[in-house]
């Protein structure tokens, strides 16, 4: 009887582990506190057992020196699930409707501001955008905001458009919330108004590709969150460069929570608000 | 306690400056390149720069330049510290606006006085 | 609400960039406008035989983002007419530029292995310590050996630290009495102690 690696013990010791996250840091600029050790390990041993290596040490040899980068990225994904919600990470819609739309409309005169959500997902960002918008954000009497949110995957889009929630994805709102924007189900899901989902207009678009990027000009706030993590150097560095293109003079950008533009590109400044980070075009 | 930025892509060097500035009793944070160095500097003040020249994103040069221009932290002191040897480099650091400019690898000597010096001691 | 309606902006002609040639991206390259330039550097990324005018083109640019450009657009073509083409700008006097090809450079494992031993042997130490700083991520399974080369021949003190620090992260337990040995060679040198001595703790515990 042959004994497979499913049997094996693998174990990670700490020195192992000190350097599984310096080179993870340096490859994707996420660093991993102490306190995530026992979920680093678990996620680790787990992706040794799947890819038949006997050993940690194997594993991480075989994926340094792997050219193609297709088990980083692999790794990449399962450390930092993402899972999306009404309201997520939500001190940057507060930054957005307490500091930065205003700074725009008081700067630089402007009657019409266009917000841009890439990847829509499944439409909780730009909803919440949107939600945000209306409730906390009193110029919107005044300011016109073109609302647009795209996403890569035709299916994604629509669900974006249908505006289907269960209970989990909304739980961050509020019961008035709730009541406002969404009308239940008799599955129980919730379902956004019409009112709600005719305010965003949803595409696709690549943002590796030039030719979809090009119709996106002036936006003045781009919600970029939890994406160009998974792409590789070339793809993100091109990313960050269209992004930047699509920016007005002047415009935002938001990141995810473990993204930093200082790892990608020299393109913006970096701005701080007193709630979050936001990565500027330069005015001139 | 005084509080020192290291800006040097290289771990180890890092490490090596981090270890020589506490050892004289500074406190010590870190970043991996230029623009993480303004990242953090925007956020916290720092009483003390210790600059590597070669680094990705953002080069130490570019950095000091940018720390220069930029208001509330313009004034901050910056020591370059590079492999690079010659004159024009030197030239180059101090054109940028650095204070002082050393070779690597420092003689934790030469550290301890140049860094009091612009710090006004380690308190 | 006053958020304007999805319909009312489906589609916004006047947004819609004029559509232009490889012909007209190329003489916009030289345009006096850097916007203008920073575009076509852009679009120029997508022609493989605009590679010797973005290299060209590379060499003569002052605007950081220009250049900024012009790299990202040589890194999407990629291939050895690029590498070749980066390869001299390791010793220019710009550093945002160096370390910017080296940043390139470090995404093409497969092309690069045939010109980095010679890059590791020129005279200049700081080109030899870019191209052990292109072997940092690249994942190149000679890249250990390499390193090793140098740790042991190397006569310069930073060069041989840098690839140490290399080796923390990509060696062996086997290299250990290569690594350990270094000390010897650059006696009463603390800084050579201290990257020994984090190596060989680190490659120990293995």
């Amino acid at each position: 009887m042959t004994l497979t690696n499913k049997d094996l013990d693998i174990k990670i010791t700490n020195a192992e582990f000190e350097r599984f996250r310096d080179f993870f840091y340096r490859k994707t600029g996420i660093r991993f506190e102490d306190s995530k050790r026992y979920f680093v390990d678990k996620r680790l041993v787990d992706r040794v057992k799947k890819t038949g290596a006997h050993s940690f040490r194997d594993y991480f040899t075989a994926m340094r020196f792997q050219a193609s980068g297709a088990e980083l990225q692999e790794l990449i994904n399962i450390m930092t699930v993402n899972e999306t919600y009404f309201f997520r990470e939500a001190h940057q819609f507060d930054c957005m409707v307490e500091e930065l739309l205003d700074e725009i409309v008081t700067t630089q005169q402007k009657k019409e501001l266009k917000i841009w959500s890439i990847p829509s997902s499944t439409g909780e960002e730009p909803y919440s955008i949107a939600i945000y918008l209306m409730e906390r954000w009193p110029s919107i009497e005044r300011v016109d905001i073109e609302l647009m949110s795209s996403d890569i995957d035709s299916s994604v889009l629509e669900k974006a458009k249908a505006g289907i929630f269960n209970e989990r994805s909304v739980q961050n709102l509020g019961p008035s919330l709730k009541k406002k924007y969404f009308t239940k189900t008799e599955h129980g899901l919730y379902q956004a108004t019409d009112d709600l989902r005719s305010c965003v207009h949803f595409s696709k678009v690549n943002l590796n590709e030039q030719k979809d990027m090009q119709k996106y000009r002036d936006i003045d706030l781009i919600f970029c969150r939890n994406v160009l993590i998974y792409f590789d150097d070339v793809s993100r560095r091109n990313a960050a460069e269209a992004l930047y293109d699509a920016l007005a003079p002047g415009g935002f950008i938001f990141l995810g929570h473990s993204e930093s533009m200082s790892r990608i590109s020299s393109l913006f400044k970096v701005r701080k608000f007193k709630e979050a980070l936001a990565y500027q075009k330069p005015i001139a | 306690m005084k509080k020192i930025l290291i800006v040097d892509d290289a771990t180890t060097v890092r490490m090596y400056h981090r270890q020589l500035m506490e050892s004289i009793g500074y406190q010590v944070e870190e970043a991996g390149n230029g623009l993480e160095a303004l990242e953090r500097i925007n956020q916290e003040s720092f009483d003390l720069l210790l600059v590597d020249i070669n680094m990705p994103k953002m080069d130490g040069y570019t950095f000091i330049e940018e720390v220069r221009k930029t208001p509330d932290v313009r004034a901050t002191p910056a020591i370059m510290i590079s492999t690079e040897e010659t004159e024009q480099d030197q030239d180059k650091a101090y054109a940028a606006g650095a204070n002082f400019y050393l070779v690597k690898p420092v003689r934790i000597e030469a550290l301890q006085t140049y860094a009091e010096l612009l710090t006004g001691g380690v308190q | 609400m006053v958020l304007k309606k999805a319909s009312a902006i489906a589609s916004n002609p006047n947004t819609a960039p004029a559509v232009r040639g490889l012909q007209e991206w190329l003489t916009l390259l030289d345009s006096q406008d850097t916007d203008e330039r920073r575009l076509a550097a852009r679009a120029l990324g997508e022609y493989s035989v605009a590679t010797p005018a973005l290299l060209n083109a590379l060499a003569r640019e002052k605007s950081i983002r220009v250049k900024g450009a012009i790299l990202v657009s040589l890194q999407c073509i990629g291939g050895h007419r690029v590498l070749e083409g980066l390869l001299p700008f390791l010793r220019s006097e710009n550093a945002a530029l160096r370390n910017g090809v080296i940043e390139i450079l470090q995404g093409m494992p497969e092309e690069i292995g045939e010109y980095i031993k010679d890059l590791l042997h020129d005279h200049d130490s700081d080109v030899r310590i870019f191209a052990i700083d292109i072997l940092q991520t690249l994942a190149h399974p000679d890249s250990p050996n390499w390193l090793i080369d140098v740790i042991l021949h190397d006569k310069h003190i930073n060069v041989v630290a840098t690839a140490i620090d290399r080796l923390t992260e990509i060696g062996t337990p086997e290299m250990l009495p290569a690594i350990s040995a270094v000390k010897a060679r650059f006696p009463g040198e603390p800084y050579i102690e201290f990257v020994v001595n984090l190596a060989v703790k680190r490659l120990t515990e293995e």
